[in-house]
């Protein structure tokens, strides 16, 4: 019975769903009071993800392992549910008889993506994927009056079912090479067969898997139209909470090599610079701020994995403290979106013309969010790169170092862009003043103090991520 | 080790100085939109208080002990080896004294300012909380992030507030200077993991060592992303642009103070850490020093905007800076450190005598111009008392460090010595050139109406003028100082 404990957080994250598939089936539906649920909901699943952080131990025939590693990206989910939740105060971005699914598919998604980071066993693992995946893919197309962006969600389906091909594809192969699915015993057999090209080849395809879900180049191809064609809301929750759970993936897996392939090495690094390179120009041209947003998460991509790939514990802590930057980061630039576009439409660049003015402190919460993902101190999106970049020196790799600082100086253009509508621009019309309610004000604020905390004492958020990989092979 | 315990316990004086901005900048931002005149009076305060502290640590350094003084130092990462670690030693301390008379007579100078005022002083003094920083840090990861906090303020502050093609100005100097950061913290990062990957403490770092391969690559990559700031030639390109593009005392605290953060990091970072790297490399230092000098002076002689002549002067005296550290010699690195300290002086007093001309006839062409000292007297003596000092004329604190630097570079580099030296005879005939053309002459009648400055808003050019003069009669009162950091650095190479 005890053992059954290891598994709260996800059971609550079941009972939160059954919560909305009830209010699902109901006829008349009453927005406000959803909205109710869903935040206190969200709130309690988070308090309990946090409660859970310190347990360890097996479940399922040892196909799921509980430790400080899964618990810190299981915060780190239920973190980003929490804040997209927060933000779904004015959800016209969903038709209104749709809220109640779109709750229910929320916390489908972050329960499966909790499963996900725990599953150590190839086909759990796959399964739990596939039913993070799927909510997704029902999310997208949901938005209100969407005709336009019904493509965004095929596209995102046709993509992600390929993806999830080649990842299966990649996990028979692993299978072959190693007779086992359990991701211990692969660890242990692994290693000595990295000299066979059908082990790279299938470790490469089930990272696939994962890159899709970051939006590594080059499956980056859905990222943009996405982000565009879903709704606000849901567009936050792909770029924070789901990134967490492709992010912890990739380490797993990575880690499972133990450092011993000099080639997969070599090529995650040809990756690493190309999605860094790519995302960044492109981002330079885009006019849509989710666009730029989805062409800088690309990047971003790019610079979690070069963490990564130094394959060490310093470096897997670094792309875990930039998981976690990046989620404050990323959702306090969405916030403000968000609360710009109230009404839920497709914000411009341009319409944050006069931001400072309209409503100061989202300019000075989405200024701060984005130095700190061009990587400007004192921001914790800069000790994020300091600590990818310190690891990749450690390993002497001097020239991918330079090509991601060239790269953070590329993207502070299009970033000051932004800034630059928020505080220089003049509207060229009248946009409606943004209405900032004591919540947002407060959730702000708290945005902001965080960037800038967590950035000035990193110590202890160093040392909880180095403790998080502790347990990695 | 007992006597930093002992001094850590005194007053924390440099940490004072440092958080003395931030708590500036936060009792700014406090302060209600329709008080502008009570931010200017905070602002000032504030200086003020700044510069009473920087003064007493000039004049309490003591120069016969020498060495890191006034040392604070507690851990503040530990897996990475980060300490916050401030303290002063005859490098530093005169740039903190010009840190703190830039900022003081830069808000009196700007105390006419109208527009968005309170976001105004709060990015000063974001600013210059980032310049202390950096000169105070004697551990690599704060100077990288002081640093940084000091370039990214320069964008609003020149977007916002700024004149001639401000937009574009102020995106080139951001991007430029971010861009000398490309190479600056993959050459810490790179000294940091090649000494075993656990201190980014300067001084246990130099104690460690490192291969002569190393060294090379390290120094290559420090003197040249901090050349960028420095104005080093060819990546000078932005400064010009930058400083036409500032308001007046912006452009006073940029080329004053900021570019001297760049060659002071070549000389605390670079020089300190990799000196195998600085003998391999000073032949190309020496030569990009003298080809800045050279070439600014030319360039500054085809300008007819007042503050692109200003803004390649800059080049040219940033040049001396370079080709004085680039000799290795005593002499040489005391007129570096010396001519960093004057320059700035210099550069801010003449930005904030342009400022006036400019807020007067808003006007900064040169044949625009003419016949200024006619009308306006005493705002066109502070100018040419500038030029002079530009010049190198004797009894200006220039003169001295000019000389320092022009003999060892002499003796070091016979023939690009005497190039600088002649470079030296161009830079005095451009300044002499843009005197003569907006100050004698013909009167231009339209500024005939003009009232000359009134003293309350000559002051902070009277200080200047001051500190030029001041150790223009008595160099060895910094020369003392500096020197007692030099040779010690100069015996180690």
């Amino acid at each position: 019975m005890m053992k059954w404990t290891l598994f709260t957080p996800e059971l609550f994250y079941v009972a939160m769903a059954a919560v909305f598939f009830v209010g699902s089936l109901q006829r008349r539906v009453d927005s406000r009071r959803l909205y109710r649920w869903a935040v206190v909901l969200a709130g309690v699943g988070l308090a309990v993800t946090v409660a859970c952080t310190r347990l360890e131990g097996f479940l399922f025939f040892d196909s799921y392992k509980v430790d400080l590693f899964s618990q810190f990206f299981k915060v780190l989910i239920a973190l980003g549910t929490f804040f997209v939740v927060l933000v779904c105060s004015e959800l016209y971005g969903i038709d209104p008889r749709k809220h109640a699914e779109f709750y229910f598919l929320l916390s489908v998604c972050t329960l499966a993506m909790m499963m996900l980071v725990s599953a150590v066993e190839l086909l759990t693992i796959y399964i739990a994927l596939e039913l993070s995946s799927y909510s997704l893919y029902l999310m997208v197309p949901m938005r209100h009056r969407a005709d336009a962006y019904v493509e965004s969600g095929v596209k995102y389906f046709m993509v992600g079912a390929t993806a999830s091909a080649m990842m299966i594809f990649g996990l028979s192969y692993l299978f072959g090479m190693t007779h086992t699915t359990y991701v211990a015993e692969i660890v242990r057999v692994l290693p000595h067969l990295l000299h066979q090209p059908a082990v790279l080849v299938g470790l490469v395809l089930t990272l696939a898997g994962f890159f899709f879900k970051q939006a590594l180049f080059p499956f980056h191809v859905w990222a943009p139209d996405v982000y565009q064609g879903a709704a606000n809301q849901v567009t936050t929750y792909i770029a924070t909470a789901s990134k967490m759970a492709a992010a912890a993936m990739v380490i797993r897996f990575v880690a499972l090599t133990t450092g011993h392939s000099e080639t997969l090495i070599q090529l995650l690094m040809v990756l690493s610079v190309l999605s860094m390179t790519f995302g960044n120009l492109v981002a330079i041209i885009q006019k849509d701020i989710k666009r730029l947003l989805a062409y800088s998460s690309i990047a971003h991509a790019g610079y979690m994995l070069v963490g990564i790939l130094c394959m060490t514990q310093r470096g897997y802590a670094g792309a875990v403290y930039y998981a976690m930057a990046y989620l404050i980061m990323n959702f306090a630039c969405f916030m403000v979106i968000i609360k710009v576009a109230d009404d839920g439409h497709n914000l411009q660049i341009k319409e944050l013309a006069g931001l400072h003015k309209r409503s100061p402190l989202l300019a000075m919460t989405l200024m701060l969010a984005l130095f700190g993902l061009a990587g400007i101190p004192p921001t914790l999106g800069f000790t994020g790169k300091f600590l990818v970049f310190a690891a990749a020196l450690e390993k002497g790799y001097l020239l991918l170092v330079v090509i991601g600082m060239i790269n953070a100086t590329i993207s502070l253009y299009y970033y000051l862009i932004v800034i630059k509508a928020a505080y220089l621009l003049e509207p060229v019309r009248e946009y409606p003043p943004v209405r900032v309610d004591t919540w947002t004000r407060i959730l702000s604020i708290v945005l902001v103090i965080a960037m800038i905390y967590v950035g000035i004492f990193p110590d202890r958020f160093v040392a909880l991520s180095e403790a998080a990989v502790a347990v990695l092979p | 080790m007992l006597m930093t315990a002992m001094e850590f316990a005194q007053f924390p004086v440099l940490s004072v100085i440092l958080f003395s901005t931030i708590l500036a900048l936060v009792v700014i931002l406090l302060i209600p939109d329709d008080r502008p005149q009570l931010v200017k009076q905070v602002s000032l305060g504030f200086a003020a208080v700044g510069l009473a502290l920087c003064l007493y640590v000039y004049f309490a350094y003591d120069t016969q002990k020498g060495g890191l003084q006034f040392v604070e130092r507690v851990l503040w990462v530990k897996s990475l080896g980060i300490y916050y670690f401030l303290g002063v030693d005859g490098i530093n301390v005169p740039m903190l004294l010009l840190t703190a008379v830039v900022l003081f007579t830069g808000v009196l100078t700007m105390w006419e300012l109208e527009r968005r005022v309170k976001e105004y002083f709060a990015l000063t003094y974001l600013l210059v909380a980032g310049v202390y920083g950096v000169f105070m840090s004697m551990d690599l990861f704060f100077i990288f992030v002081w640093y940084d906090v000091s370039l990214f303020p320069m964008y609003p502050l020149i977007a916002i507030w700024g004149g001639t093609r401000k937009e574009y100005g102020a995106m080139k100097l951001t991007l430029y200077l971010l861009a000398g950061s490309v190479l600056i913290l993959p050459g810490i990062l790179y000294l940091w993991a090649v000494a075993g990957a656990h201190t980014f403490d300067l001084f246990e770092l130099q104690r460690m060592g490192f291969d002569v391969n190393v060294q090379r690559i390290a120094f290559l990559m420090l003197y040249l992303g901090f050349g960028v700031l420095a104005g080093v030639w060819p990546f000078h390109t932005w400064s010009p642009v930058g400083h036409v593009a500032a308001p007046t005392a912006v452009s006073m605290i940029h080329a004053g103070v900021l570019m001297k953060l760049g060659a002071y990091g070549i000389l605390r970072v670079g020089m300190t850490l990799c000196p195998d790297g600085l003998v391999y490399w000073s032949d190309l230092m020496a030569l990009l020093a003298t080809i800045g000098i050279v070439y600014g002076a030319f360039v500054g002689l085809a300008q007819t905007d007042l503050k692109y002549v200003i803004g390649y002067s800059s080049v040219s005296h940033m040049g001396i800076v370079g080709l004085g550290l680039a000799t290795m010699t005593v002499d040489g690195i005391n007129g570096a450190v010396f001519q960093m300290f004057s320059h700035g002086v210099m550069t801010a007093l003449f930005f904030s005598a342009v400022g006036y001309i400019y807020d007067k006839t808003h006007t900064k062409m040169i044949p625009e111009l003419g016949g200024l000292s006619k009308t306006m007297p005493k705002a066109s003596a502070f100018f040419i008392i500038a030029a002079f000092c530009g010049i190198g004329v004797p009894c200006m604190s220039s003169f001295w460090a000019e000389l320092l630097v022009f003999i060892s570079a002499v003796k070091t580099y016979p023939i690009r010595g005497i190039l600088a030296v002649s470079g030296l005879v161009v830079s005095a005939l451009f300044m002499l050139r843009v005197v003569q053309k907006t100050f004698y002459g013909e009167k231009n009648p339209r500024w005939e109406h003009i009232p000359d400055v009134p003293l309350s808003l000559a002051s902070p050019r009277i200080i200047l003028v001051g500190i030029l003069v001041f150790f223009g009669l008595f160099p060895r009162l910094i020369l003392d100082v500096i020197q007692s950091a030099v040779i010690p650095f100069v015996n180690s190479l």
